[in-house]
């Protein structure tokens, strides 16, 4: 499988977008693209195997009660 | 004391006034009153002034104050980011799609501050659904900055800030997702608490993002924060997410300054993009920790640079609450927000799933800092309030955010005012402790505005 782009492309936007079923408005696909660099950029930098898995979790308690 | 004194007091200077019969709640309320009626024309705090329940309520205060029976919150005036429900009151989330909800019971918060005695004046703006700031054209128009009427007050609490930043109420709540308590603290000059995760209930109040969601008191001041969260903080079975933990006495405390306080210093990460009248203005503000007896040391958090993940969980979770309105009434949502709030229909799982594990990472870096300094103090904001004219552009980005991480480890994070930018906007530092540690965080911050006099500076703003 190949490796993930740096960053989001406006055709992967797009692909998303339509995938999610979402119509955005072209006038806006730069913003939201803009959102989803930022936000994606540390995780794709990320080797999720470098990370100790500390996340997510559930914890549950003897009288019954559960959260997480 | 002058009229215009007084709508500046304090909540302890005002419960004296009222406890020796100085001055009464019902004539306090009217004047409030009379003032939102002549200032929010131009800023536009207030969704709705409730005159008739705060009179109601300032009553019940008298009474209580005659009956010898008033804690320190009776007769204090006090005004809702509309995100929270109150019976009988709409509550819109300054958003058309509940323009017109009036909820048939009190949120958790606004109970326990009637409760207190409080004085309800009304409801206050909010960023359309505490994300999206309001497009012209909107329903409901934007709060401006009593500092200047073209800049924005920051958001989403933006009436809190206003409305207390222009003597229009003495005590205000708002909520804290990525920053929307201590962002318009910041940019309005005032004190904004963003309690511990869990510490104060967020029950009956229009979620943005379950993992991210804090609600907590603004104020004039730190110690006015102290007096609110006494009431606030606490159980509250109705919100899954709230904590058990025992709750001191914030004020008990309050006095304690900060000699032999240990302050650590993020030098990585939270001064990137910061202008520099803010940087010397927290220089300054450092020195005088470190003069009033405070240890102050840099520290590192390793994984700080990973904060903008956040974002990930924020889109995602706001999404998941606004998907089926967001596919059915398009149309109800504010231009822009609308497209925001679909960027989070566009992460996959996995990457949720890994935005969880940096925010982990991020808590777990974090809390070993926190082993070896008392509390961390960093910039609130990146520099003074933008105009509007610079954020109601469609493409204006998100700005990095400083805020952010306190968000993500949900640590308390108090804000205050360090000075003023040269175009005479304020400017403001954030103080972060241990979770549930909000004695230590309003102490620092109580201790650093009895030595400095920028959260009595007044905007120009005359009724």
């Amino acid at each position: 499988m190949p490796e993930m782009p740096p960053d989001v492309t406006l055709d992967e936007v797009k692909d998303r977008a339509r995938l999610a079923g979402l119509a955005i408005p072209s006038n806006r696909l730069a913003l939201v693209r803009g959102f989803l660099v930022n936000a994606l950029r540390p995780i794709r930098a990320l080797d999720s195997r470098t990370i100790r898995t500390v996340e997510p979790a559930v914890h549950f308690d003897a009288k019954g009660g559960s959260g997480s | 004391m002058s009229a215009d004194e007084l709508c500046y007091a304090g909540i302890r200077e005002l419960g004296a006034l009222f406890r020796r019969r100085e001055l009464s709640p019902v004539d306090y309320a009217t004047d409030q009153l009379r003032r939102i009626e002549t200032l929010d024309k131009d800023l536009n705090a207030y969704v709705t002034v409730t005159a008739e329940r705060a009179l109601a309520d300032a009553r019940a205060a008298e009474a209580a104050l005659k009956r010898g029976d008033a804690g320190p919150l009776t007769g204090i005036p006090i005004a809702y980011k509309d995100l929270y429900a109150t019976k009988g009151i709409r509550t819109t989330a300054g958003s058309a799609l509940l323009a017109d909800w009036v909820p048939d019971f009190d949120c958790t918060c606004v109970a326990r501050l009637q409760q207190a005695g409080m004085v309800m004046l009304g409801k206050l703006i909010t960023h359309e659904f505490a994300f999206g700031i309001q497009f012209p054209g909107h329903r409901f128009p934007p709060a401006r900055n009593p500092w200047n009427l073209d800049h924005i007050p920051g958001g989403s609490s933006s009436g809190s800030g206003a409305a207390l930043a222009a003597g229009m109420t003495v005590g205000s709540l708002g909520s804290d997702t990525g920053g929307s308590i201590r962002g318009p603290a910041a940019f309005c000059g005032i004190a904004g608490l963003k309690p511990t995760y869990g510490r104060v209930s967020r029950a009956g109040v229009v979620t943005l993002s379950w993992t991210l969601d804090h609600t907590g008191p603004m104020a004039r001041s730190a110690e006015d924060c102290a007096f609110m969260l006494q009431a606030l903080a606490g159980h509250d079975p109705a919100d899954p997410a709230s904590a058990r933990e025992p709750v001191p006495d914030y004020l008990a405390t309050l006095e304690g300054g900060v000699k032999g306080l240990r302050v650590g210093v993020v030098r990585d990460y939270f001064f990137d993009q910061v202008e520099p009248e803010t940087v010397a203005a927290f220089e300054r503000a450092l020195a005088e920790l470190g003069r009033l007896g405070a240890t102050v040391r840099d520290v590192t958090i390793p994984s700080i640079h990973a904060t903008p993940s956040f974002m990930v969980i924020m889109l995602t979770e706001a999404f998941a609450y606004h998907e089926r309105d967001l596919r059915t009434k398009p149309e109800l949502y504010g231009d822009v927000l609308r497209e925001k709030l679909m960027a989070g229909g566009l992460f996959r799982a996995d990457e949720y799933v890994q935005a969880q594990r940096l925010r982990a990472q991020i808590r777990e870096d974090t809390a070993r800092v926190l082993q070896s300094v008392d509390v961390l103090v960093t910039p609130t904001a990146l520099g003074p309030a933008p105009a509007f004219k610079v954020v109601l552009d469609p493409d204006f980005p998100f700005a990095k955010s400083n805020m952010g991480p306190f968000n993500i480890t949900g640590l308390p994070t108090l804000a205050v005012p360090t000075g003023f930018s040269t175009t005479g906007l304020p400017l403001s530092l954030q103080i972060s402790g241990r979770p549930f540690d909000e004695a230590t965080v309003l102490r620092a911050g109580h201790a650093y505005q009895r030595e400095t006099d920028w959260h009595r500076r007044r905007p120009p703003v005359r009724a």
